[in-house]
């Protein structure tokens, strides 16, 4: 299940933080969320040299906790997206798919006129199409 | 790590025994030790002692009672034993003499050898016998006795060994041969004891599971003495297997203690395949194997009345692998950066053992805050220590003079092990935990990571009450916060530091951190706290705690609410908010001058504008306005709090500016606008707006300009509406807190007379004239400047290279004062270009001038700025009047001049003949013959001036002639364009082949009295002087009269010493009729003079063309023919009548081709 999902701007910054747990842990997931940008300015400024990882986005696991796993995602224009999942035993494959759909919706809810770039999303439907996508998405193997 | 004991943590060591002959030992020990591998020697004394390594007989178990019926899977002291007791060999020391001789002797060797294999024989020691010999003495050893000796202690020869040890050789031989023999024995002992253990093990000839671990564990060790790793790891990870299919499925212990021992046993076996693989090289394998212990085990906590045993027991598997990865990190450092994954950080295992550990510590407290959970008396925890076997606990209890073990029951388990967690520190170890982590991840930049674990560290000193060191934690990582705009992390932080300023009991801490988190963003989409088990202090993060946390902070500085935090006349609270200052969004204050520039006295609007984004409406009791001119300041009050509010500090003749209510709302500009007056020139600029709310509680706020704002941090993130500070959107764009106030105008005329260009060599002289009209004028100051039209200064580039005086193309050259005589000790400072020039004090009314005294070396424009800086009244600021002239430089006069030989005589000039052309090279004067120099002047200004002497200075080192006659008696005046010519008589009287000519001197002034006098040099080409071989000269009359014959005489001197042969030829001229040679072909004879003569008779008047002689020199194929002028005459038709005394004088001042006739011999 995912627990959270995060756009995180330029300066480091949230633009937009969901978590989608019953229990009282949004402090702890947004923790987990700031902890993990440690990874991905690590990643960004020392790219493996192997070639297929020079243009992608998709950053793979940043951080393995006890409970969680840490994804990361980095746009174009250097926007990083973090997925928090309870699942253990994820597919990349599949969560390369959750990414692009959330990709998608993050370009929709930035193409708003009235959103100001480098500004917290607070598009109403952005953070429904976010849910949805959440909803729909499983990345247990087995179910 | 430090926890283990000893031989858990090392690789075991090769044990050997040395029995006897104890004066060798520590040579023995020293070396085995440095061997490699080293060998550790247990050393006896003499064979008594031998029982030491004998086997512990089996009947001691036996006597304790039957209660302890069960064992346990690894016996605590089974490896030191191994280490330190049990050695694999044993060697046997004998004197020689003791072999040879007497039979008592050997009767006591065979009896200790007996003795000795008797020992052994238990355990599979290896025996060595070693026969100490004197180096002197080693021949007398029979070979018989050493067979007996073999035979007595049934060996192979080649462990009967001898030992000398009285020659350095001898002994390095000896000490090497036995250590040789040791290893080899060693490792024969430790493979045939792992063989049968292992035998046991493949023949499943084991009662229980206990056996197999621990028959796993015993070969691997046994491996481990023989350096076997992989086999070692193998016999480890089967017995860790092993272990695991335990859990459930033994019931030889009571449950929670049976569980405690398995896991303690898988400790230790997990302890040493991490160890095995990380020193193998093999980190990924260890984290792999890591990760796969944890899960094994992360779900067995154990009935939930001990879960606090398995978070300790967690937490110390993940500070024990933090240590030992970062002990292999630090060996294998070398040369490869570190690994990029987090697992192979240790600080993510610090981190989450000390996550465990607080699982720990939390489960304890909730253990003890249970009624029944401390039991009334300790006496029965207080007998119970460990047991023989690892992780088990029995009851120690006296007998008299001996004690047995018991085993206990879980529930006095549990009671043992809550009495201890309750005596260990675990906030402590939580905060060293963290600690580590905290280092580590900032040696790696992880600086995220790092404010976490310092977050953590703050907490927990926070929950131990050590506010001080929880508060400077937290102060730090709020920066990072900040910066990054993580709104809940921030709140989580400074929700803590409020709580730790009201335990500490500091009032501006606590209303600072009140007031930045009232007035900080809230989440866009936040949910209502679902839960209210928040761990903050503060609350969460919604709009309804923000506001309980800004009415509270209120009522504190406005004296109506009672707490801890107190704000009174004796604790006034007075914050101050700079530009960097986090609380910039709680009283945001802007300051705009609405005029860049203001006259001094004349009012000018500013508008001060506030903002706030506490979540309620805020209102100010009074608002003082500062600037850096203190007279410019003032108060507004808030007309509705006039009189609940003290007016402190306040200067009597401050303004007071009211206002009916002064109230602030959440993010909308408060803007307050009034006038201001400055009586100081100079800058004026608005230093801080104080707020004061209630009677003892203010801000003070750095004011900012609008042009150069900032963003407000965290609110800048926020999707809000942003207003400009001012209405004028011009004014907050670039409106500034700054505004220039202008000097008063000058009343003071400054006057540049100009009189017109000025000439090159002059010294030109300006008048500046200062005229007072309505202020006096102290301590007044001229500036004078000259710079170049052009604007690059005097200088043109080239020539500033060789900058120096001569260089400068316009010099000034000083000031005089036309009326008075200028003090000499006045300050005058001049370099080539500025001069600075006091000006005396003068009343309204008074005038003062000089004379600006500028001199051009070259024909140049320049600008002339002449400023002055007067106070009006004394002391007062200055006030400055500029002025700017530009002025002119032109050459006055140019002169030229021509060289011309006499007048119908002409030495040859060999040069001339040679020369195609008069190109490039200087021209040349016959010696001792009369030439003549025409120099001319033209006056090329607008102005006349006055000729008053023209000379011509000739070279220093030559013989100067009369030049001092150069007066000219009627200093003629030159006006505009005219030209005067002089004529100069130039005579070389020295035959050198270069004369310098040197320069024409004029001397001049401007047509006017007061002008003074300027000298303009020109130097005159040089000249070359030749000698003439031949001069030809005509003669002939004036004028001639019709019909009147005269004599027309050509001259051809011969100054050389050689015969010349002339040609000469004549042509008829029909004007005359003529008698004399026509062609002829003569010589002159040398140093004399041929002269050829003709009779002319004029037929007609007019001016006439002379019969042209030509005459060629042979010897030089030089040709001479006269000029046409040479050979005009003018005849008469009758005689003239002249009036000689017009010829001897002419009027020089008329016309242009006024001159005088000067003879200069050089």
């Amino acid at each position: 299940m995912i627990v959270c999902i995060a756009v995180v701007g330029h300066q480091n910054n949230p633009l937009y933080i969901q978590s989608f747990t019953e229990a009282d842990d949004a402090l702890k997931l947004h923790h987990i969320v700031h902890c993990s940008l440690d990874v991905v300015d690590e990643r960004v400024n020392n790219p493996k040299k192997s070639g297929p990882m020079i243009n992608e986005t998709f950053l793979g696991l940043l951080y393995p906790t006890e409970n969680y796993k840490v994804y990361g995602y980095l746009t174009n224009t250097k926007v990083k997206f973090i997925l928090v999942t309870t699942d253990l035993d994820v597919r990349d494959a599949d969560v390369r798919n959750f990414f692009r759909r959330f990709h998608s919706a993050y370009l929709d809810a930035v193409s708003n006129p009235f959103h100001v770039p480098g500004k917290k999303i607070t598009s109403k439907t952005f953070a429904e199409r976010v849910s949805n996508i959440v909803k729909s998405v499983s990345f247990n193997t087995a179910g | 790590m430090e926890d283990y004991p000893e031989e858990i943590r090392t690789p075991p060591v090769t044990l050997v025994s040395i029995v006897g002959h104890q004066d060798l030992h520590a040579t023995i020990s020293t070396h085995l030790h440095s061997e490699q591998p080293p060998i550790n020697t247990l050393a006896l004394p003499d064979f008594s002692k031998i029982s030491v390594i004998a086997k512990t007989p089996k009947e001691k178990e036996n006597q304790l009672p039957s209660s302890f019926t069960s064992s346990g899977i690894l016996k605590r002291d089974w490896l030191s034993k191994h280490r330190t007791r049990v050695p694999a060999v044993v060697a046997a020391l004998f004197d020689s003499d003791q072999l040879s001789g007497d039979p008592a002797l050997w009767q006591q060797v065979c009896t200790d050898i007996e003795n000795l294999k008797a020992v052994i024989k238990g355990r599979n020691i290896k025996l060595v016998v070693v026969v100490v010999v004197r180096f002197n003495s080693r021949d007398f050893i029979t070979e018989e006795r050493m067979v007996a000796l073999r035979k007595r202690a049934e060996l192979e020869a080649k462990y009967v060994l001898t030992f000398i040890p009285d020659d350095a050789s001898e002994l390095n031989q000896s000490l090497n041969r036995l250590g040789g023999i040791f290893a080899e024995l060693a490792v024969n002992f430790y493979r045939d004891e792992g063989r049968r253990v292992k035998m046991r093990l493949e023949k499943k000839n084991y009662s229980s599971i206990e056996f197999n671990i621990r028959y796993c564990f015993k070969v691997a060790i046994y491996a481990e003495f023989r350096r076997d790793w992989v086999e070692a790891l193998r016999m480890y990870e089967d017995g860790y297997h092993a272990l695991r299919e335990m859990i459930g499925t033994s019931t030889r212990l009571p449950a929670i203690q049976r569980l405690v021992e398995i896991k303690a046993v898988a400790e230790q076996l997990h302890f040493k395949i991490s160890t095995l693989l990380l020193h193998g090289g093999k980190v990924v394998e260890a984290i792999r194997w890591f990760r796969q212990h944890n899960s094994t085990y992360r779900k067995v906590t154990g009935p939930p009345e001990v879960n606090f045993l398995h978070w300790e027991w967690l937490s110390r598997q993940f500070l024990v692998f933090a240590e030992l990865l970062e002990s292999s990190n630090a060996t294998m450092q070398t040369g490869s950066s570190p690994p990029l994954g987090w697992e192979f950080r240790p600080a993510y295992y610090y981190q989450l053992a000390a996550q465990y550990l607080k699982e720990k510590k939390t489960c304890v407290e909730i253990t003890l805050s249970m009624p029944d959970s401390i039991p009334e008396s300790d006496d029965t925890s207080d007998s119970i220590v460990p047991s023989v076997y690892i992780g088990q606990f029995v009851r120690l209890l006296d007998l008299g003079d001996t004690s047995v073990m018991q085993l206990i029951t879980d529930e006095d388990y549990i009671c043992y092990t809550v009495t201890e967690a309750k005596k260990s520190h675990n906030s402590t170890e939580i905060i060293a935990l963290l600690k580590k982590s905290y280092e580590a991840y900032t040696d790696s930049k992880s600086h995220r990571s790092a404010s976490l674990c310092r977050l953590l560290m703050a907490k927990e000193h926070f929950n131990s009450t050590d506010y001080t060191t929880a508060k400077l934690h937290l102060d730090k990582l709020t920066a990072l916060y900040r910066q990054e705009g993580w709104v809940t992390l921030l709140w989580d932080a400074l929700g803590y530091l409020r709580e730790c300023s009201r335990n500490l009991n500091s009032a501006p801490d606590f209303i600072s951190y009140s007031l930045e988190m009232a007035a900080l963003p809230l989440p866009p989409l936040s949910p209502p706290p679902t839960t209210t088990t928040h761990h903050n202090p503060a609350g969460p993060l919604s709009l309804q705690q923000v506001q309980v946390i800004h009415k509270q902070v209120f009522e504190i500085v406005r004296e109506e609410y009672s707490g801890e935090v107190k704000v009174d006349a004796e604790n006034p609270v007075h914050l101050e908010i700079d530009l960097v200052s986090p609380l910039r969004v709680v009283l945001l204050t802007c300051v705009a001058f609405h005029e860049q520039m203001v006259k001094p006295y004349a009012p000018t609007l500013v508008t001060v504008s506030i903002l706030s984004q506490l979540p309620s409406p805020v209102e100010i009791d009074q608002l003082e306005v500062q600037f850096n001119q203190s007279e410019c300041n003032f108060i507004i009050v808030n007309d509705r709090r006039r009189d609940k509010s003290a007016i402190t500090n306040v200067h009597p003749d401050r303004r007071v500016e009211t206002v009916p209510v002064l109230e602030l709302f959440t993010n909308k500009w408060l803007r307050l606008t009034y006038d201001v007056k400055s009586v100081n020139s100079g800058k004026l600029e608005c230093t801080y707006v104080i707020a004061r709310i209630g009677p003892n509680f203010s801000i003070c706020c750095g004011a900012e300009s609008p042009a150069n704002m900032t963003d407000l941090p965290l609110w800048k993130f926020e999707d809000r509406f942003e207003a400009s500070p001012t209405k004028d959107p011009a004014i907050a764009f670039s409106g500034m807190k700054v505004t220039q106030v202008e000097e008063p105008d000058p009343q003071v005329d400054l006057v540049l007379g100009s009189v017109g260009p000025a000439l090159v060599g002059e010294n030109f002289i300006l008048p500046v004239t200062l005229n007072s009209k309505g202020h006096s004028v102290f301590s007044g100051e001229l500036k004078i400047n000259l710079v170049d039209t052009r604007g690059v200064g005097l200088l043109s580039p080239r020539e500033a290279e060789n900058s120096s005086a001569d260089n400068l193309h316009v010099e000034l050259l000083g000031v005089s004062e036309s009326e008075s005589e200028l003090d000499s000790d006045s300050v005058q400072k001049f370099q080539n270009s500025f001069g600075l020039v006091p000006v005396p004090d003068l009343d309204v009314g008074d005038s003062w001038s000089c004379n600006l005294e500028i001199r051009w070396h070259r024909p140049k424009p320049i600008m002339l700025y002449v400023s002055l800086g007067y106070s009006p009244v004394s002391g007062s600021p200055k006030v400055h009047v500029h002025k700017s002239l530009q002025i002119e430089g032109k050459t006055p006069v140019v002169i030229s001049h021509r060289l011309m030989l006499p007048f119908r005589r002409d030495p040859l000039l060999l040069s001339r003949i040679k020369r195609s052309s008069d190109s490039g090279q200087p021209a040349s004067l016959p010696v001792n013959e009369t030439s003549i120099l025409v120099v001319s002047t033209t006056n090329c200004t607008e102005v006349p001036l006055r000729l008053l002497s023209m000379t011509v200075d000739p070279d220093d080192n030559l013989k100067s002639g009369n030049h001092s006659s150069g007066q000219h008696p009627g200093h003629p005046i030159l006006l505009p364009g005219e030209e005067f010519k002089k004529v100069f008589a130039v005579k070389p009287e020295s035959n050198l082949t270069k004369l310098k000519m040197g320069s024409v001197c004029l001397l001049w002034r401007r047509d006017s009295k007061s002008s003074k006098e300027v000298v303009t040099k020109q130097t005159l080409p040089d000249l070359n002087v030749e000698f003439p071989p031949l001069i030809v000269s005509l003669e002939c009359p004036p004028h001639g009269i019709l019909g009147q014959p005269f004599t027309y005489f050509a001259r051809v001197h011969n100054q050389t010493k050689l015969l010349q042969e002339i040609k000469f030829s004549l042509s008829d001229s029909q004007s005359f009729v003529l008698s004399g040679p026509h062609n002829d072909t003569t010589f002159v004879l040398p140093l004399s003079e041929h002269i050829l003569s003709y009779k002319l008779v004029p037929l007609s008047s007019g001016s006439l063309q002379l019969p042209r002689v030509t005459i060629t020199s042979v010897r030089y194929t030089a040709g001479f023919q006269p000029t046409v002028a040479a050979s005009t005459i003018f005849v008469f038709p009758s005689k003239p009548q002249f009036q000689l005394e017009l010829e001897s004088r002419k009027d020089s001042g008329s016309g242009s081709g006024s001159g005088s006739g000067e003879e200069i011999a050089v």
